[in-house]
């Protein structure tokens, strides 16, 4: 700037006076540096400094959202982790085995196979036994997890048949639907 | 000038020692810094892979236990601050009677745990709790808010179907090790590679941003079996039947898929729950795998497609029988039922199950030929499965036997066996003669999804395809007219072919007197076989002969055909003569 400045004003022109006498030169007027400029500097390092402070401030507080939020997964885990931990077994082969034997349902031992091409019965050709293949229900296939939980087809027996105590709820929930001939019909005028 | 000099000299000897700190021994101050407590180090365990069943049902899961424990010396009334501003004291009393009742124990033993550790020590800080405990039990113990109990979870293992295959699975002990069965055989697919977490954190506990550097940790891979959950279900229940009515020591029941010869069920009874694995009458073990035993007449089936697939014989060949017979070399032969001399034909000395007649019948061929096929067959090389402690069969070589074993060995005597290589013996003879290797395991798939299958040795011809035709009908015709089993081993609807074997067992010095080990082998269709099943019993004694096992054996084999749909036969089965 300072340079352009000197170059818009020369010196006078020596050729006129060329002989006439010397003279010191005026001392160019310096002038003053401007005021937006400076204040622009300081504001833009002002900003810099807040913006820094800000982030700083917004990531410790998402670290404490994150702390916060870990400890709720932290939560959820050990509470699917509880729900895991009574869900597990009853998926078994031994309690689906049960809870069928104490509705009364048996393994049948052959069975018989429909040709829908010609009506033909292939297999057995004879009606299901009521007796069961295999025995079912007893705990014969142990599984800790499941020894004692209660049969959700009947809550007062458990699979190794040692009968908990009947709560008084367990058989008011049970109540039979009359079945007189084929499926239930429901009766309306 | 001076000054300058000494400002540039400090100048440069900051910006020496900068270089060597952040540069020249960068590492071993980092490494100081972790060292002496700016940041914190967590271990991220990996979890250990599961054990899955043919469809993908898990057979063991790894899961978290928790391990709990007190710090004597803090134990004292707790005071507490309650919604309403009022303090509250809450006693050991309290807390212990709590304690008692979460984790199941008596008052009495929870205060014992802590006072005993005061007399031991005065300021102990270190008394356990409890092992194992649930998450629930953790909960409840956390939710006490008393700051003397700590707990850590600690990696454990469940198994959802209990008994089911338990002999297989194998389990993990307490200190996470694995004991036993394919927990421990496939050990390298289920371990879990750990990683590591480093971060600083702050006076709170809370991670300073950016700090965090994340090894993941890379968990186990899964173990697929080929095994069925429920059918291996119903098998075991089987045997554990077939064990108490027949007043056996232990049964077992085998399927195999003949055609990918794969196992779909290996049970037994008595078995191991691995979730219980110190019950009381556990087997801990797999017999199928770790045991042998002499066959007995299961191996006249290896005697007749050893004739037939050399040419010394046919199915319909015949040779004169008697139930007793003095051989020139001194050895001597009976049958298990007194007959006149009959003309038996090859076929038929396996319906009617005669020793002699095998004996006679093996005259035909070399000793050297009969140990070959035994050999081709695979008897006495175990199985490709290479279960953990897993036995084989011991076949003495011909040039030992004996002027008795040179005869015993053509009815199964005078040799042992075991479950795995009957099956792979008897797939190569009835589906069409080549030995393949026999599967339990069907892949391990890593954490990053590669699937590594088990390597397997290449299949075998032993007998010709038409030698294999024969021996189908062969079988299908024991099946049919058998004297002892023929009525015991009908499935209605389906055409099936069987074979037995009664085999005595060795006391050391000599037989065991009136017990065996029986045998029933057996394949359906029998025009075209799908599946195989064997069932054996150890020393029955309500039934002593092998027919103990054919009440069992059908019932497996129903339930087999049930499961995968197999149609019943529609055509007819070929009838062979007994006799000459």
């Amino acid at each position: 700037m300072s340079t352009a400045t000197a170059a818009a004003r020369p010196l006078s022109a020596p050729v006129e006076r060329a002989g006439s006498r010397l003279r010191a030169l005026e001392r160019p007027a310096r002038r003053r540096p401007r005021m937006l400029y400076g204040l622009v500097a300081v504001a833009g390092a002002l900003a810099i400094v807040i913006a820094q402070m800000v982030l700083s401030v917004m990531s410790t507080q998402s670290s404490y959202e994150m702390s916060r939020l870990n400890a709720q997964q932290h939560e959820l885990t050990l509470q699917r982790q509880v729900l895991d931990e009574e869900l597990t077994g009853l998926s078994s082969p031994q309690y689906l085995a049960a809870n069928a034997a104490a509705l009364g349902m048996v393994v049948d031992e052959s069975p018989s196979y429909l040709r829908l091409s010609d009506g033909k019965i292939l297999g057995a050709q004879k009606a299901a036994s009521s007796t069961s293949a295999i025995t079912l229900g007893s705990g014969a296939v142990a599984n800790k997890l499941i020894a004692r939980t209660p049969l959700v087809t009947d809550p007062g027996a458990t699979i190794d048949g040692t009968d908990q105590k009947k709560s008084a709820t367990s058989t008011d929930h049970v109540t039979p639907v009359p079945v007189t001939d084929g499926l239930p019909t429901v009766r309306t005028h | 000038m001076v000054a300058l000099a000494v400002v540039l000299a400090v100048l440069g000897a900051f910006v020496i020692r900068l270089v060597d700190i952040q540069v020249v021994n960068a590492k071993e101050n980092i490494g100081n810094a972790m060292k002496y407590g700016l940041s914190t180090t967590k271990v991220l365990a990996g979890a250990r892979g599961s054990i899955v069943d043919a469809n993908g049902t898990p057979l063991a899961v790894g899961t978290l236990s928790y391990t709990c424990q007190f710090s004597p010396d803090n134990v004292r009334t707790i005071t507490r601050k309650a919604a309403d501003g009022t303090k509250i004291d809450v006693t050991w009393n309290e807390v212990s009677t709590k304690i008692a009742k979460i984790i199941g124990q008596s008052v009495d033993e929870v205060r014992a745990i802590v006072s005993d550790a005061l007399v031991a020590n005065a300021h102990s800080q270190y008394a356990p709790l409890g092992k194992s405990l649930s998450t629930e039990q953790y909960r409840e113990l956390v939710d006490l808010g008393v700051d003397y109990i700590s707990c850590s979870p600690v990696a454990s293992r469940t198994y959802p179907n209990g008994a089911v295959a338990g002999n297989l699975i194998g389990f993990i002990g307490s200190d996470g090790d694995p004991l036993a069965g394919l927990e421990q055989q496939q050990n390298t697919c289920l371990t879990p590679t750990d990683g590591k977490l480093t971060f600083q954190n702050g006076k709170d506990g809370v991670v300073i941003p950016g700090t965090e550097t994340v090894t993941p940790a890379q968990n186990g891979g899964t173990l697929k079996l080929t095994i069925d959950t429920d059918l291996q279900w119903y098998m075991t229940q089987l045997a554990e039947q077939a064990t108490k009515q027949m007043h056996a020591q232990y049964a077992t029941v085998t399927v195999l898929d003949v055609k990918t010869h794969q196992l779909k069920a290996a049970a037994e009874y008595p078995t191991v729950d691995p979730n219980d694995f110190t019950a009381k009458g556990s087997y801990r073990s797999s017999r199928i795998f770790t045991s042998q035993f002499e066959p007995g007449s299961t191996f006249k089936g290896i005697t007749a497609a050893t004739l037939i697939d050399t040419g010394a014989a046919t199915a319909t060949s015949t040779a004169s029988v008697p139930w007793l017979k003095h051989f020139a070399n001194g050895a001597v032969v009976n049958d298990a039922f007194r007959h006149g001399v009959s003309n038996y034909t090859l076929a038929g000395v396996l319906m009617d199950s005669s020793n002699v007649g095998a004996s006679v019948f093996s005259q035909r061929t070399t000793l050297q030929t009969r140990y070959d096929y035994l050999k081709k067959f695979g008897i006495g090389s175990g199985s490709a499965i290479h279960f953990l402690g897993e036995t084989q069969g011991l076949v003495h070589p011909y040039q030992d036997w004996d002027n008795q074993m040179r005869y015993d060995t053509a009815y199964g005597q005078g040799l042992t066996t075991t479950v795995p290589e009957l099956m792979t013996a008897y797939e190569a003879l009835i589906d069409g003669g080549v030995k393949y290797p026999i599967q339990l395991v069907e892949s391990c798939t890593k954490a990053d999804g590669t699937v590594i299958t088990p390597k397997l040795p290449e299949p075998v011809r032993v007998i010709s395809e038409k030698t294999s035709a024969q021996m189908r009908e062969i079988f299908e015709n024991v099946a049919l007219q058998s004297n002892s089993y023929a009525d015991l081993v009908k499935i209605p609807g389906y055409r099936i072919g069987v074979k037995t074997g009664t085999g005595q067992i060795s006391n050391g010095h000599g037989y065991k007197s009136g017990v065996y080990y029986t045998t029933m082998i057996g394949f359906a269709p029998a025009n075209d076989p799908q599946y195989l099943v064997a069932v054996t019993l150890d020393e029955p004694t309500k039934v002593r002969s092998s027919t103990a096992n054919a009440p069992t054996f059908v019932k497996a084999m129903t339930q087999v055909l049930k499961t995968y749909r197999v149609m019943p036969s529609t055509t007819k089965p070929k009838i062979l003569p007994k006799f000459g």
